[in-house]
């Protein structure tokens, strides 16, 4: 027994020796620096509504005015436009005199205006003078003095005399400066220069023969050979598409967090039917109508499912319980023509 | 400024310091364990040793008995020596045989029984001897995990404990505390393993050297009897004819 106890302490002690010596504190272990990573979360709608574009496009501060796509230069196009053949251009409708006048008449009428207003109006005041004092007697102070400045060579007390014979000579007197023939000037004017060339082309075919003829084609062939503006030509853009999608999804159209968020809204309302047989069977579609204020307008609709079984029957009119329930849904009021009709599935199936 | 004092993380780690650190009762459990295993380990030794004296011991015993010695000369040699096993339930089974009949004893069947009881209880002494101290291997098998557990469920409150008083949930501050109470664990299960293992194995070379004892005494018994037969049923055939 001595021999086994003594045996035995050496072991331990040489045992413990060992683990002292060799054992001792374990090396730590080493960490790698981690470098922190930055999570940013981002709405889907920037995914699920962009803009028709360039898909390796640079992102551009702005985007493009209007969807730009992709520039497919048409070679050897000769007309500069938008459209994908290099087509001649259409016939481009002269431009006819008339817009023109429409436009220029107003301005020439103001100045004639002045003179003939004032006549008529000076003058029946005078030959009310008599008729009606009262009103009168404030104007004719300010009659007076042109009167008197105007007819100096003939003698007012006519006028006064015979009043009402000049009553009924001087309307024909007023129409006088509104006369046509000055409102053509102001046309010529303002026409466009190519007509305005045109024309005293024209004229001055007409008006002088002196001018060669020679001189005459050239001018004419010149202006012929001008481009006019007009569509038809392939594009040539030579600015570059903007970032975006093979084409454009924006708009009215709701993102997928507003849906869900919809659904999230409904779901919350929505007993489902306990104790179904086949729960995960039990598929309902309701359609229903919103109005802007995301209230429900009218009676929902079940268009898919709830025939058949009681259960199934159920199940459908729960979802129209839920949707009523549930109702006013708060929504984008902007992108109320996207969420007028709404058609929704419920599915028992994503509730266990 | 409140100023938190940390317990120093990072600092020595050693199997020696986290001793050192340990409180008194979790100290109090390691020394146990250790002294338990160091006493296991000893007796582990030596029976180990015994067990291989002994059959070394049977083995040289049986080579001599059925050598065709006389059984008279057998006993003289060793009944002046200090024996052990086979040797000394032989001389047991011999002594009360020569009683017997130096005393002049006349019942064969009589004589029969005490003999058995005498290699019976020589056989039961022998088994006591080998079998000693196996009792302490089983206990610390069985209970030195739980005795590790213990300090370590100690130790980890004490830690939690000073954790809550640091006010920090850093593992830098949690885990030496912890690290150091799981010593107290290891170190049982250091001391159960060979332990169990030990037990196991030499109570199954305890049960082959009795087996092989009892066979012996067994086959000893039966050349006895045929003696007392040999030796009583002449004289009673005699008396007989007489």
């Amino acid at each position: 027994m001595r021999a086994g106890l003594a045996s035995s302490v050496t072991l331990h002690v040489v045992l413990l020796g060992f683990g002292l010596a060799s054992l001792s504190a374990p090396s730590a272990f080493e960490v790698a620096d981690v470098e922190a990573l930055p999570v940013d979360i981002v709405p889907v709608g920037d995914i699920t509504q962009v803009q028709q574009g360039e898909k390796n496009a640079p992102v551009a501060p702005r985007p493009a005015p209007k969807p730009t796509q992709r520039q497919d230069p048409v070679e050897n196009a000769q007309k500069v436009g938008e459209a994908d053949t290099d087509l001649k251009p259409p016939p481009t409708p002269e431009a006819k005199p008339k817009p023109v006048e429409q436009a220029s008449e107003p301005p020439p009428s103001p100045k004639p205006q002045p003179t003939p207003v004032e006549k008529p109006v000076e003058k029946p005041q005078e030959a009310k003078a008599e008729d009606v004092p009262v009103p009168a007697a404030e104007r004719e102070p300010q009659a007076q003095p042109r009167q008197e400045m105007k007819p100096d060579p003939a003698p007012e007390p006519m006028v006064a005399e015979n009043t009402e014979g000049e009553s009924v000579k001087l309307p024909p007197a007023a129409p006088l400066p509104q006369s046509r023939p000055q409102p053509p000037k102001p046309q010529i004017a303002k026409a466009p220069e190519r007509k305005q060339a045109e024309k005293p082309a024209a004229e001055q075919k007409q008006a002088s023969k002196e001018t060669k003829d020679s001189e005459v084609l050239d001018q004419v062939a010149a202006l012929l050979n001008k481009e006019k503006a007009s569509g038809g030509g392939a594009k040539r853009s030579t600015e570059e598409a903007a970032l975006g999608a093979s084409q454009t999804t924006s708009g009215n159209t709701l993102s997928q967090s507003e849906m869900d968020a919809l659904k999230a809204q409904v779901q919350r309302c929505w007993n489902v039917p306990a104790g179904a047989l086949d729960a995960e069977n039990l598929r309902v579609s309701v359609k229903f109508k919103l109005d802007p204020s995301g209230a429900i307008e009218g009676r929902p609709e079940v268009i898919e499912g709830g025939g058949g079984s009681g259960v199934a029957r159920a199940a459908a009119e729960s979802a129209r319980r839920a949707i009523l329930q549930c109702a006013p849904y708060n929504l984008p009021a902007e992108k109320y023509s996207a969420w007028a009709d709404v058609i929704m599935d419920f599915n028992p199936k994503d509730m266990f | 400024m409140e100023s938190v004092e940390l317990a120093a993380p990072g600092g020595d780690l050693s199997i020696w310091a986290l001793f050192w650190q340990a409180g008194w009762v979790v100290k109090l459990v390691m020394i146990g364990l250790l002294g338990a295993s160091i006493w296991s380990w000893a007796i582990i030794i030596d029976k180990v040793l015994s067990y291989a004296r002994m059959r070394v011991a049977l083995n040289r015993f049986e080579q001599v008995f059925w050598s065709g010695q006389s059984l008279e000369e057998l006993y003289r040699s060793l009944s002046d020596r200090k024996t052990t096993g086979m040797g000394s339930i032989f001389v047991a089974a011999m002594r009360e045989w020569k009683k017997s009949f130096e005393k002049g004893a006349r019942s064969p069947l009589g004589l029969q029984t005490r003999i058995d009881k005498a290699m019976e209880l020589a056989l039961t002494r022998e088994m006591e001897r080998l079998e000693s101290r196996l009792g302490f291997l089983a206990s610390v098998g069985s209970s030195a995990p739980f005795i590790g557990l213990f300090g370590t469920v100690v130790g980890i409150m004490t830690s939690f404990q000073a954790i809550a008083g640091s006010k920090s949930t850093n593992l830098a501050v949690v885990a030496p505390g912890i690290a150091e109470a799981l010593l107290a664990t290891a170190i049982g299960l250091l001391a159960a393993i060979p332990a169990v293992i030990a037990y196991n194995k030499l109570t199954a070379d305890a049960g082959k050297l009795a087996s092989r004892m009892e066979g012996f005494a067994d086959e000893f018994s039966a050349i006895l009897s045929r003696q007392i037969d040999e030796k009583v049923a002449p004289k009673t055939r005699v008396e007989e004819y007489a």
